[in-house]
C-alpha cells in the first residue's frame, strides 16, 4: 500500500478538561515531549488526544469526572492536518457527550473512530503480560475496535445478547425456565461471537511474525509466540448445552472467556516470565500493533507514550525510541525528566513544560 | 418541604408515570393547581374515559374502542400480509406512508430478559393464532436494536416452519443523509445489505 501523509494534530485546545482551564498548544508534526512533575497534567494532555481519537476517556473513566472542578462543561477540540478538519468532543454535566466533526454532531461518540488513529502505550500496559485473561481481552478489544469499526459492532451486539442470556439464566435459577426463550439470544451470540473470534484470530496470526521480529531485536535468541486460545471449538454447541451455565447462573463459554497466550522461550510469560521478559513481550506486542495500524490506515497512527521510560532499561528504551522515530508519524511522549529520553530523541523533539494545568512551549532545546 | 396531603398524593401518582421523575412530577402538579377548574375536570375525564372505553383489538392487539379495530375491520385491507410492530404508535408511523395495505399485529414490547420481558409477556400467542388463517407474509418491523433484532429472530424461528414467508425491514443509509456523517453501525449494515443495480 502506498503511504499517505499521516493524520496529525496541528492545534489542540482544552477547555475545562481535567485540570486545564483553557489552554491551546500547537504540536509539531514529529515528536512532542510533554515534561513536568507528577500530577501537573501530562497524562491529561494525552487523554485529550485519545478522547478525540476514540470518543472515550482512558481506562474507562466517567465523562463527568473529566470536567474541571467547578465547571459544567468540558471541551477538547483540535485541528487535524493535512485536511485541516476540525474535531471536538464536549462533555457536559447531565447531558450526553457530543462529538463534532467540522461542527456537525455525530450520531454516536464511537462514530469518531478512524478519523484520528492513535496507539496508546502506558506503563499500565504491563498488565497485558502480568494480569488476568480479561486484561488481554481488553487489549484485543480496544485495539481492534480502533482498527476495525465492524469489530466494535460485533462486540456491542455480542455483549448485549450475553447480558440478556445471563438474565435468563438468573431467572431460571429462580424457577422460571423457558428453553425457547434462550435460542434467539444464543443465535445472536453465535453469529457475532464467531465473527469476534475470527477477527481476533486473524489479527493474532498477522501480529505474530511482526511481534517476533521486534522481540528478536530486543532479546535475541529468546523465542516469542502469541497464541489465541478459544475457550471451546463449537460455540453454538457449547451454548445450547446450557447445563453448566444454568448451574452457575452465568455464561461460561464464548469469546468473553477466551485467552491470548503469550510465551517466551516456550513458557507462559505471565506465570514463568521474569519482569524483564514481561516488559519486553509487551513492548514487542505493542510495536506489532503499531505496525498493524500502519498497514490498515496506510500511514503511521499518532503514538501516545505515557510515562513509559521510568521502568525501562537503556536497551528497551532505545528500541522504543527508534521505533517512534522510524515511524515518521506524530508522537506525544510524557516524562518527568527530559534527561530520561536520551540525546537522539531529545534533539528532534518539541518540548512542552506542564505545570498545574498550564503548558509552556519550551524554546531552547535542552 | 412538606406538601399538603392532596398535593403530595398528586405528586406521588404523577411520579409513577414513565419518564416522570420527582422534579417533573412537582412541576406538573403545580401546573395542574394553576389550571382552570374545567380544564382540570376535562383532563380527569379524559384519563378515566380513555381507560374505561379502550381495549385491545381482538385481532391485532392494538388499542381500540371497538372489539375489532378500524384497520382490522376494513374490507379493503388485505389480511394475507401482517406487519408486526412493537408498540401501537409504530402503526401510525407505517400508516402515514399510505403504502401498506395489509394488517398489523402489536407485540406490546420486545424480548428483554433484563427487564423481565419474555415471550409470555408479548402478544406472540395471539399472532400465532392469526396465522391459522391464510397468511402469506409476516413483515417484522421492530426497531433495529439488539432487542428488536432478537425478537425478529425469535419470531422467524416460530413462524417459518408454518410455511409463512417472514421478512424484516431493511436497515441502511438514511435518505438524503451524508455518508461522511453517518453512524458507523448504519453504514456497516448498509454495506452488508447492499443491492445490485
Amino acid at each position: 500500500m502506498t503511504e499517505r501523509e499521516p493524520i496529525r494534530v496541528s492545534e489542540m485546545t482544552l477547555h475545562d478538561f481535567r485540570n486545564y482551564e483553557s489552554e491551546t498548544i500547537h504540536p509539531a508534526p514529529g515528536v512532542n515531549l510533554i515534561c513536568g512533575e507528577n500530577a501537573q497534567g501530562k497524562t491529561n494532555c494525552l487523554e485529550a488526544i485519545s478522547l478525540l481519537s476514540t470518543g472515550r476517556l482512558l481506562r474507562g473513566s466517567k465523562d463527568s469526572l473529566a470536567i474541571r472542578h467547578g465547571a459544567t462543561q468540558a471541551r477538547v477540540s483540535a485541528t487535524l492536518n493535512p485536511m485541516g478538519s476540525a474535531l471536538a468532543v464536549q462533555l457536559a454535566l447531565g447531558s450526553r457527550k457530543k462529538v463534532l466533526v467540522n461542527s456537525v454532531s455525530l450520531p454516536r461518540a464511537s462514530d469518531v473512530i478512524g478519523r484520528l488513529p492513535t496507539i496508546c502505550f502506558s506503563s499500565q500496559d504491563l498488565g497485558i503480560a502480568t494480569g488476568e485473561p480479561s486484561e488481554r481481552r481488553h487489549f484485543l478489544d480496544t485495539e481492534l475496535a480502533q482498527i476495525y469499526p465492524a469489530y466494535l459492532r460485533h462486540l456491542t451486539i455480542y455483549r448485549r445478547a450475553l447480558e440478556q442470556r445471563n438474565a435468563l439464566l438468573k431467572q431460571a435459577q429462580e424457577g422460571s425456565f423457558y428453553p425457547e426463550a434462550f435460542e434467539a439470544w444464543e443465535d445472536q451470540m453465535v453469529e457475532h461471537g464467531t465473527e469476534i473470534r475470527r477477527i481476533r484470530q486473524d489479527w493474532i496470526t498477522w501480529l505474530n511474525p511482526v511481534a517476533q521480529s521486534a522481540h528478536q531485536r530486543l532479546a535475541p535468541g529468546e523465542g516469542f509466540l502469541l497464541t489465541y486460545e478459544p475457550r471451546e471449538q463449537d460455540l453454538a454447541l457449547a451454548l445450547s448445552s446450557r447445563r453448566e451455565d444454568l448451574a452457575r447462573g452465568t455464561t461460561t463459554c464464548g469469546p468473553h472467556r477466551d485467552e491470548l497466550l503469550i510465551e517466551v522461550g516456550g513458557k507462559a510469560v505471565r506465570t514463568f516470565g521474569s519482569q524483564g521478559q514481561q516488559r519486553t513481550s509487551v513492548i514487542s506486542l505493542k510495536l506489532a500493533v503499531l505496525e498493524s495500524a500502519r498497514e490498515v490506515f496506510g500511514f503511521p497512527p499518532v503514538l501516545l507514550l505515557d510515562d513509559v521510560f521510568s521502568d525501562l532499561d537503556q536497551n528497551r528504551r532505545s528500541a522504543l525510541v527508534s521505533a517512534a522515530l522510524n515511524e515518521g508519524g506524530q508522537v506525544f511522549l510524557t516524562c518527568t525528566e527530559p534527561g530520561q529520553v536520551g540525546g537522539e530523541l531529545l534533539r528532534s523533539s518539541t518540548i512542552f513544560l506542564v505545570q498545574s494545568g498550564r503548558m509552556g512551549h519550551h524554546e531552547a532545546t535542552l | 418541604m412538606v406538601f399538603a396531603k392532596p398535593l403530595a398524593e398528586l405528586i406521588a401518582q404523577l411520579e409513577r408515570l414513565p419518564g416522570v421523575g420527582p422534579k417533573s412530577a412537582q412541576r406538573l402538579a403545580f401546573h395542574i393547581l394553576r389550571m382552570r377548574d374545567d380544564d382540570v375536570r376535562r383532563l380527569a375525564i379524559a384519563l378515566t374515559h380513555a381507560k374505561e372505553s379502550l381495549r385491545l383489538c381482538q385481532q391485532c392487539q392494538s388499542v381500540t374502542e371497538a372489539e375489532v379495530c378500524e384497520i382490522c375491520s376494513d374490507p379493503r385491507r388485505n389480511p394475507v400480509q401482517i406487519c408486526v410492530v412493537a408498540e401501537p404508535r409504530d402503526i401510525a408511523a407505517v400508516e402515514r406512508l399510505n403504502e401498506f395495505k395489509g394488517t398489523y399485529h402489536v407485540l406490546h414490547g420486545l424480548l428483554n430478559p433484563l427487564e423481565n420481558v419474555g415471550p409470555e409477556q408479548l402478544k406472540i400467542r395471539e399472532l400465532l393464532t392469526r396465522l391459522r388463517d391464510t397468511v402469506e407474509e409476516v413483515i417484522i418491523a421492530t426497531n433495529p436494536t439488539v432487542e428488536g433484532d432478537t425478537t425478529a429472530l425469535y419470531l422467524a424461528r416460530l413462524i417459518k416452519p408454518l410455511g409463512v414467508t417472514v421478512t424484516r425491514l431493511a436497515h441502511g443509509m438514511p435518505v438524503g443523509g451524508e455518508l461522511d456523517y453517518a453512524d458507523t453501525a448504519t453504514l456497516l449494515s448498509a454495506l452488508e445489505y447492499r443491492r445490485e443495480l
